[in-house]
């Protein structure tokens, strides 16, 4: 199969395309196929040129730690769990996620999410226990990678600078859940960084891979009003 | 007041997974400034994976359970090597430890009254592992990140992104900081430091995809070793009873599904043989991790476990993750299907040598979580891992607390004290940098890890280990001196001789250890022998290597 990637040698230089082929085997992933690409051979376009290595982050080749997320055909995933049997057709492209700053390929600096979260404040502080009802929705909330997709997708996020986006809307309903004291201040904050800036796509929900349910969340922090 | 006084102590932590997040929130906590350091945010370490639970006998305890029988337990499956102070700590600490996690936010399975639900676990006379669901090291991550996000508000905690730890700073046997590769400015950068705790994880470059993580390669305790740091047991390596073969990793069926009931069985004449039952009796489903796998490929059988007598509801409810897993990578609905498994590399019991108060043979720097060789003597139980990481970050910040500032114009001088190694280590970043060759340093790791796999598997014996050691130290032979392809992370090829001085050092370990016991077995010497019940040290003197058994328990106080 034919695969087409998106590339760039440092934060700095020019972006450009190079393409290679694969032999398609339906049950690998995106990120088993990069594997492959990389370090079967010494690494040649389609064209047979030599190519330097592709550049992407992983960790846990799992789908539990968002490290691969990446653009597959268009579409914000985690390269991990993407299996070529799901790609329609016979050409795969892939590209860095385009809301955050390419360090190099694949790679991105997703840093903004954390530093997002530490200018909000997004803490505990004294917990306070309880609200047993609601320990489905705190653990899915508490599951987060801050992989960056539902950013990515995200027609209301563009680099950051003030609407915040699902991860952190995520991250609020679990202070409100669990904090004694920040319940306010939270609140001052997502609706400042999030509720004001969200349109309600919700397409944020559809590329979350831990199918974290983002809509309850903003139905309860909007509740708690 | 002295002038030393003036300074606030500054820590520096390596790693932050969850031994180096709670160290650093520890560390702040006493007013100390910690810079926290890892390639990447916390939710890429190998902790969100950990999935089973943590151990500790709380006030809600099964009834006939106690700390007493905790530390037995842990003792008695670690073989009885592991130091006998430093786990009765351990154990008693254990509960004041899962009340610190649920203050800060984690979210643990609960009753309907709030009490955490335990589960059993191997290895243990009683259900005292406290869980969240089937993620509890991501949901301890979470809340971990978040209680340093607070210490990172005030000023406490600094964190620093995308640097790869290159070597620490060792003069005369004490610590004064490290040395970083910063892929952002693509060279090397010096971090001075009153302390320095090394969190990096276990070892699995050795073994190529292991159930763990990518990024835990076993550099930073491999580089160290050449620096003169002690390591401690590693030929002790756990393989996991039950991992599941996918066409990219290896992937971990977590110890919870037995835990809930699962039977491992074979299949003869078309009939099901619960082989571990039938050995073991009852419980024997959760015999320790090294027993188990030893009978596992002992039966030279395909093993499949099976967990659909739960239903779908309850397997839905109690272990999600592994429904979704299997189901994901494999195509097998585990409340169907049995799930085909087998024994792979999961946990290094070895690491960092380091004394009680979680020091090494360096002053000043200190090693915790996997990375360090502690708790678990000659295996490890399902969740002390998690345990050890937290109860340990906070003995290393205690004993940080108490120790002494550097004096402060040594400090002042550090810099300019180890100028002469940053500048020979840049000057052989340039020479990588000029490379025309297109080999990747990973060749080497993966022939490295195809070797371990062969020659340090399950089973071991000295014709093995010899075959092993040729090899490895021909790697050696030869790593230093080939120009490798640029457009690799220069971390690949950096990192390439420290790894490889480590796998020499775990080889030599398991060579030197003429008995069987706990997850060291060699056929040539089948039983265990009262001569080794000490852990094995090996440091590195003037390029020789030097194996010896700790048997004044030099490491135990």
């Amino acid at each position: 199969m034919n695969v087409k990637i998106l590339r760039q040698a440092s934060p700095f230089s020019k972006p450009y395309w190079q393409e290679f082929t694969y032999e398609r085997n339906d049950n690998q992933t995106v990120a088993g196929m990069l594997d492959e690409l990389n370090y079967k051979d010494d690494l040649k376009d389609k064209d047979g040129n030599p190519a330097p290595r592709i550049q992407w982050e992983c960790s846990c080749l799992q789908g539990m730690c968002g490290g691969c997320a990446m653009v597959i055909n268009h579409r914000p995933a985690l390269a991990c769990e993407t299996f070529l049997r799901d790609i329609k057709g016979n050409t795969v492209i892939l590209e860095p996620l385009k809301k955050f700053p390419t360090i190099a390929d694949l790679v991105v600096d997703r840093g903004i999410i954390q530093e997002n979260l530490k200018k909000a404040d997004t803490y505990i502080e004294e917990y306070k226990g309880g609200n047993y009802e609601e320990y489905e929705h705190m653990y899915s909330a508490a599951r987060c990678l801050k992989c960056g997709l539902c950013l990515e997708v995200c027609p209301n996020y563009k680099d950051g600078a003030n609407f915040y986006g699902a991860a952190f809307a995520n991250d609020c309903y679990l202070i409100s859940a669990r904090s004694a004291i920040r319940k306010e201040e939270n609140k001052k904050a997502y609706d400042a960084h999030f509720a004001e800036g969200c349109s309600k796509s919700l397409s944020c929900v559809d590329v979350c891979p831990m199918q974290i349910p983002t809509l309850a969340s903003i139905a309860k922090m909007n509740r708690k009003s | 007041m002295d002038k030393n006084e003036m300074r606030q102590k500054h820590i520096l932590i390596v790693g932050s997974g969850i031994a180096g997040l709670s160290c650093a929130i520890e560390c702040a906590e006493r007013g100390m400034e910690v810079t926290l350091v890892s390639p990447f945010p916390s939710e890429r370490a190998q902790s969100v994976l950990a999935a089973g639970g943590i151990n500790a006998v709380l006030d809600s305890h099964e009834e006939g359970d106690s700390i007493e029988s905790h530390i037995e337990d842990t003792l008695k499956g670690g073989c009885n090597i592991a130091g006998k102070e430093s786990v009765r700590g351990l154990c008693a600490g254990a509960p004041e430890r899962i009340k610190w996690l649920e203050k800060i936010g984690t979210v643990f399975t609960t009753d309907d009254n709030g009490t955490i639900m335990r589960r059993a676990f191997g290895g243990q006379s009683h259900k005292r592992t406290c869980y969240c669901g089937a993620s509890t090291g991501k949901q301890i991550v979470t809340s971990l990140v978040m209680e340093a996000r607070r210490y990172e508000g005030l000023g406490l905690i600094k964190r620093r992104f995308w640097m790869d730890f290159y070597e620490a700073l060792i003069m005369d046997g004490v610590c004064y900081g490290a040395v970083f590769y910063n892929e952002a400015t693509a060279d090397l950068e010096m971090i001075a430091a009153d302390s320095v705790v090394i969190a990096t994880g276990g070892q699995n470059a050795l073994f190529g995809k292991t159930t763990g993580s990518t990024l835990c390669d076993g550099y930073a305790a491999g580089r160290l070793f050449m620096q003169g740091v002690e390591l401690k047991n590693l030929e002790f390596i756990q393989y996991h009873p039950t991992t599941l073969e996918t066409a990219q990793k290896r992937m971990l069926i977590s110890e919870a599904v037995r835990g809930e009931g699962g039977r491992l069985y074979y299949e003869e004449d078309g009939k099901r043989i619960y082989f571990m039952e039938e050995k073991f009796g009852e419980r024997g489903n959760l015999m320790p991790r090294d027993i188990v796998s030893k009978t596992m490929e002992s039966t030279g059988k395909d093993i499949f476990l099976d967990i659909t007598f739960l239903g779908k509801k309850e397997i839905l409810k109690r272990i999600p993750e592994v429904y979704e897993l299997c189901l994901k990578y494999s195509g097998i609905d585990i409340s169907k299907q049995s799930i085909p498994v087998s024994p792979s590399v999961h946990f290094f019991m070895g690491g960092i040598a380091v004394k009680n108060n979680h020091e090494t043979n360096m002053k000043n720097l200190y090693a915790i979580g996997e990375c360090a060789s502690i708790y678990h003597g000659a295996n490890r139980l399902g969740g002390n891992s998690l345990l050890a990481a937290v109860y340990g970050a906070k003995v290393a910040a205690c004993s940080i607390e108490k120790s002494a500032l550097t004096d402060e114009t040594m400090y002042q001088e550090v810099e300019a004290i180890f100028q002469k190694d940053i500048d020979a280590g840049r000057a052989k970043l340039n020479e990588g940098r000029q490379s025309q060759s297109v080999f990747p340093a990973v060749y080497i790791r993966d022939m490295l890890a195809e070797n371990m796999r062969k020659d340090l598997g399950i089973v071991r014996d000295e014709e093995k280990l010899k075959k092993g050691l040729d090899d490895v130290t021909y790697y050696l032979s030869v790593a230093d001196k080939i120009k490798y392809d640029k457009s690799e992370m220069p971390f690949l090829s950096f990192s390439l001789t420290g790894i490889l001085n480590l796998a020499k050092a775990t080889l030599l370990s398991a060579m030197f250890r003429k008995e069987s016991r706990g997850a060291h077995v060699r056929s040539d010497y089948p039983d265990t022998n009262d001569l080794y019940a000490y852990p094995s040290i090996v440091c590195f003197e003037n390029g020789e290597f030097i194996v010896r058994l700790d048997k004044e328990g030099e490491y135990e106080r």
